[in-house]
């Protein structure tokens, strides 16, 4: 061993010590401040109603597509939980896409939109069966279904007092989980076995599932012990080809369309909704914390 | 091993010092028989039965002389006087029964006299209770200033991104009036999903900027709460709406003809309404959100180009591309600019007074 080594080793060793010995040293300690009244030692919240703890809640529920580029849809569904703690609950949220609208945009594509070999592979420009030129609306993408097995964390508890005069208990959540989610769009064409993507038949549509993951925060209005009132935004994110155009898949990056439709048209959508609930409790009565 | 040596010793002179960081030694437990007197004035003598001693009461005010064992707490207000102690037990008590004996017309010598404690108890007790008493933020006759940033939530072809700034003076605790502003030049963004509407469907949908906005505003205020979170702080919360009209600076991006028009800013009459809410973290600063509609009627780039020759002046410059005239569709357009604003609110004065005792 080096005179180094031996040197280096010896200071390890007595930096050890050293730390050791000052471990025994009492831990240093601030003033105690003892604080008297009724408020000592009394937690944030007392006789708190647990409307969540130990409850199932069912919730019908409708809602609403946001932001929606061209298709817009009302989903009629409800929620199922279980609430394991007052600020926990396990649960999931299904609905079904019940009335579905068009946008200003698509109306506009389906008006003005010429249908001629350039937009062949985008637009539909067969004759329907009515006489008239295919609707653009028939080709553009829907949600069917939506299925979220989900996790609901309930951080902040509190009172809403409306006008002076009205106060009601209210919740915030934060929830998450897995999506499941049912979409009706253009089929894939141009590829391999496939219909020609200007042929009119491949403007139909074709169900596939979307996995990805959602999130919610919420608001839940207590006027009573049995029901609630929430009011919901989620963002249900996934890659979806909402118009069935052929956008990419050639070129640099791929940016450029290749005269086929498939995932590489897919687009990432940060999809949101706001969900209106009135939800149902059992039991019936709430009870109360310490 | 010089080195190790000292260490070594360093070592043993901390030891050797025992309790260095203590800002007071541990209490022990009170002996009930010997409990010296309580935290009185220093000359006082010791009592044969008192309490043990008077722990640190942080409500109390610190400029009130210490209470003797059995007198009145510190820091209560005059009723206290009226209603139970003795006169003479020391502390406010006997602050009052001075003052009355100086001038005995003052209002709580004459509330201690009026005042039978037996009649007053039998009396039936009406006790009304708020849900949130006394509100976190008095807000009126303050000065609000929200530096804020908004972020368009409705348009997929063209963002109008702006940071802004709102002034309002709150006339009550529930209405204020104010002015706000947005700066959007610099900012505005047209999208990809534009770009690729328009290589798909061959549609060119016509686009605006904005370089700048102003409203006078009304804020009304009519929901306030508070959170418990994770049950064991509390925050204060409140949720207000607001509206007011204002101008607001648009121009088209030439999209259709790109080549020939050029356009100017044009000032519009605007319309906004907006919910917010706003999270206290004290009594002077907030963190807002706010959603915002900014409604117009807006002048949009024709979709037709002029199909005269391209003049600038002349018989035929009428139907000329070149006229400024062309550029704009005959219809104006009902618009709305749908804002997420999210910011900080300052209330000036940064303190203020409750009218009455909590």
């Amino acid at each position: 061993m080096t005179t180094m080594k031996r040197r280096f080793v010896k200071t390890v060793l007595a930096a050890a010590t050293a730390a050791a010995m000052l471990l025994l040293v009492g831990a240093a300690e601030a003033q105690e401040i003892q604080l008297t009244g009724p408020l000592k030692g009394a937690p944030a919240v007392r006789r708190l109603r647990l409307y969540r703890q130990g409850r199932m809640e069912i919730a019908p529920s409708v809602s609403f597509t946001l932001l929606d580029e061209y298709r817009r849809t009302i989903l009629m569904g409800g929620q199922l939980n279980y609430n394991i703690l007052d600020w926990l609950g396990i649960g999931v949220w299904g609905a079904g896409g019940a009335i579905s609208t068009t946008t200003d945009l698509t109306d506009r594509i389906d008006a003005v939109a010429p249908r001629d070999p350039l937009t062949a592979t985008n637009v539909n420009h067969s004759l329907a069966p009515s006489g008239g030129r295919a609707s653009f609306a028939d080709q553009t993408a829907q949600i069917s279904w939506v299925l979220v097995p989900q996790l609901t964390f309930i951080p902040f508890r509190g009172k809403l007092a409306i006008f002076n005069k009205i106060f009601v208990d209210t919740d915030f959540y934060i929830s998450g989980g897995p999506s499941f989610v049912g979409v009706q769009e253009r089929q894939n064409c141009g590829g391999a076995g496939e219909p020609l993507c200007s042929n009119p038949k491949s403007f139909t549509l074709t169900s596939n599932t979307k996995i990805f993951a959602t999130g919610a925060v919420g608001l839940t209005f207590y006027p009573a012990g049995v029901w609630s009132f929430g009011v919901e935004y989620r963002a249900l994110p996934f890659w979806w080809n909402r118009a069935g155009f052929d956008s990419r898949g050639a070129g640099p990056n791929g940016n450029f369309p290749d005269q086929q439709v498939n995932d590489k048209d897919a687009t990432f959508k940060f999809n949101q909704l706001v969900t209106i609930a009135i939800g149902f409790y059992i039991p019936i009565a709430p009870k109360l914390s310490d | 091993m010089m080195q190790a040596r000292r260490w070594l010793l360093l070592s043993a002179a901390l030891v050797l010092t025992p309790h260095p960081a203590y800002a007071q030694q541990k209490k022990k437990p009170p002996k009930a028989a010997a409990a010296p007197a309580p935290a009185g004035p220093a000359q006082a003598p010791p009592a044969p039965a008192a309490p043990p001693p008077a722990p640190v009461n942080v409500d109390a005010d610190a400029d009130q002389p210490a209470a003797q064992p059995g007198a009145a707490p510190a820091g209560g207000d005059q009723k206290s006087t009226a209603e139970g102690a003795a006169p003479g037990a020391g502390g406010e008590t006997a602050g009052v029964v001075d003052i009355c004996q100086v001038t005995p017309d003052a209002p709580q010598c004459q509330l201690a006299k009026e005042v039978n404690l037996a009649t007053e108890a039998k009396k039936p007790i009406r006790a009304e209770i708020y849900a949130v008493q006394q509100q976190y933020v008095i807000k009126a006759r303050r000065l609000e200033i929200v530096p804020y940033f908004a972020i368009t939530l409705n348009d997929q072809f063209v963002s109008h991104n702006a940071p802004g700034l709102s002034l309002n003076y709150y006339i009550t605790q529930v209405l204020a009036v104010g002015v706000t502003g947005n700066w959007y030049q610099g900012l505005n963004a047209d999208s990809d999903f534009n770009f690729q509407n328009r290589r798909a469907a061959r549609i060119a949908v016509p686009l605006n900027e904005y370089q700048v906005s102003g409203d006078f505003n009304f804020t009304y205020v009519p929901m306030y709460g508070k959170f418990a979170g994770f049950g064991d702080f509390i925050f204060h919360y409140d949720a207000y709406i607001d509206g007011g009209v204002g101008l607001i600076r648009t121009r088209p991006i030439a999209v259709i003809d790109p080549d020939n028009r050029k356009f100017d800013w044009n000032n519009l009459i605007n319309f906004d309404v907006g919910i917010g809410l706003r999270i206290f973290f004290n009594r002077w600063l907030a963190a807002t959100l706010e959603i915002r509609d900014i409604m117009y009627f807006e002048k949009i780039e024709n979709k037709d180009i002029a199909n005269g020759p391209a003049i600038t002046s002349g018989p035929g410059y009428g139907n000329s591309p070149l006229n400024p005239q062309t550029w704009y569709d005959q219809d104006t357009h009902f618009t709305n600019d749908v804002q997420m604003q999210v910011g900080l609110s300052f209330l000036l004065p940064t303190s203020f007074e409750y009218r009455l005792p909590k």
